[in-house]
């Protein structure tokens, strides 16, 4: 779940070129027609649909307002779990850094979290908490340990020798933090952010698939499997996989653009 | 020239005794370097100038002996490697060690810093340091010690690899700036010891630090 993540962001410099972005246009295309093809084929809607119905079924969901309401209130307890986790792992990780009893108290908890299933999980915390906070605490219980186990690697690989240089020239605590240790654990931070942000995302709902909280994409997507409406199960997850990768190009670009400022500034 | 001697000590080693891995590496050294003065350590690879160095700045401990340090002594160093951070311009790693400036202070020392990295031959932009040579880091991390406030500098084979004319032009812009603080330099280059004008010479060979 950790290893030293590369700083140098591989497109920084440029984007790709127009003949990398035809190519995987195409390689999609392909993908659609086969599967296009392969609906027709079985001839079963209920069992396959082609992506020309999900489409559509997709833009008519899109019209309504239930779509937005749902995608929002899912999305809301996702990020808010995850930043929660975002938080505390980086705490946890910065204590556990310095003292080495907090790291050995942790470690059987976070290796705990990461082994339990997530459905275990799901039904345990039904147990305690409403599952309207349900697909919020499976996100944080995703993303902590990830976060927690990176931030931590990276504190630990702080180059030894800038921590020597910082402690001659007698910065101060915070400074070292903020100028030493920011700038070498943030390749680290993004590896986990990017990372625990698809696994909050997609445990979110499988969690509110369980829990069935009011106005959520994971209770439509029950709903679809309960009344067979298979175009909508495939129109919701369609959903879910856009909105997670608008959501990490969306993340990654302004880490991006937070990073290039922080660098850039005299 | 003189050799060290006299004055208010900024430093001193008392029959210091270091080993590294079982290699004894300094064995029984004394000196006493006069404070506001520069002092000039030479002495062949591997003889204990840098554990000598690293020793005055606190990064080692003896294993017999004493080094004693002046009370209220502020340090800056030049280490055998930049040590800069990659990921920050060139005036935010000549800046670290006035990390707490704001306002005024910061603008006022942004145009100080700009003067200097100009005088050393430097680019002033907003690249990380990272895009710049392994000759301009290693400026930069001259810049850093001699920009900050301290009263004491120590320079591990600073001008390590430079040309001459860099040599000269950072040299320039570097040694007012030496005046009236204790400064160690280590050196392989006896060329560096005229450059640095009057300055007292140290030997270390065999485990001993004696006057030149």
């Amino acid at each position: 779940m950790t290893g030293r993540p590369d700083s140098r962001r591989p497109d920084a410099p440029g984007r790709p070129r127009l003949a990398t972005w035809g190519i995987r246009a195409l390689a999609v295309c392909a993908w659609l027609v086969a599967w296009q093809l392969l609906a027709w084929a079985v001839g079963a809607r209920i069992v396959l649909v082609g992506p020309l119905e999900v489409l559509a079924r997709l833009g008519a969901l899109a019209l309504t307002g239930e779509f937005w309401a749902s995608v929002g209130v899912s999305l809301g307890r996702v990020l808010a779990g995850l930043l929660a986790a975002v938080a505390l792992g980086t705490l946890l990780a910065a204590l556990s850094s310095r003292i080495s009893a907090v790291r050995e108290l942790l470690a059987p908890a976070m290796g705990a979290i990461k082994a339990v299933p997530v459905a275990s999980f799901v039904i345990l915390v039904l147990l305690w908490v409403s599952s309207r906070w349900l697909s919020l605490v499976i996100a944080f219980l995703m993303a902590l340990p990830i976060v927690y186990t990176n931030v931590l690697e990276g504190i630990r690989q702080t180059d030894p020798q800038l921590l020597e240089m910082a402690r001659v020239f007698g910065l101060r605590t915070w400074d070292r933090v903020r100028l030493v240790y920011a700038s070498q654990v943030l390749p680290y931070f993004r590896a986990a952010f990017s990372l625990a942000l698809g696994m909050s995302w997609k445990a979110g709902i499988a969690a509110e698939v369980i829990g069935l909280p009011d106005l959520t994409v994971g209770e439509h997507l029950y709903d679809a499997k309960v009344y067979l409406d298979t175009p909508s199960l495939f129109a919701w997850t369609v959903a879910i996989v856009v909105v997670s990768v608008c959501l990490e190009a969306l993340v990654g670009r302004a880490l991006d653009w937070a990073e290039t400022r922080w660098e850039a500034r005299p | 020239m003189s050799v060290g001697g006299a004055g208010a000590a900024a430093f001193e080693l008392r029959d210091v005794e270091k080993d590294f891995g079982g290699i004894r590496v300094l064995a029984g050294a004394s000196a006493r370097f006069a404070a506001g003065r520069v002092h000039v350590l030479t002495g062949p690879s591997g003889a204990g100038k840098t554990t000598l160095l690293r020793l005055l700045a606190g990064l080692e401990r003896p294993d017999a002996g004493e080094v004693v340090r002046a009370e209220g002594l502020r340090l800056s160093m030049t280490f055998q490697e930049d040590r800069l951070l990659d990921n920050l311009t060139a005036t935010a790693n000549v800046r670290l060690p006035h990390a707490r400036l704001r306002g005024r202070e910061l603008e006022a020392f942004l145009a100080r810093e700009r003067e200097a990295l100009a005088a050393a031959g430097l680019p002033v932009d907003s690249r990380p340091v990272r895009e710049l040579s392994g000759g301009q880091r290693r400026r930069v991390a001259i810049l850093r010690c001699v920009l900050a406030d301290a009263d004491a500098l120590l320079f591990d084979e600073p001008l390590k690899g430079m040309d001459e004319g860099t040599v000269a032009r950072v040299m320039d812009y570097v040694r007012p700036l030496l005046a009236g603080r204790t400064t160690l330099w280590v050196t392989h280059d006896s060329r560096e010891v005229d450059l640095l004008g009057d300055v007292r010479l140290w030997h270390v060979e065999g485990g001993r630090c004696l006057p030149a």
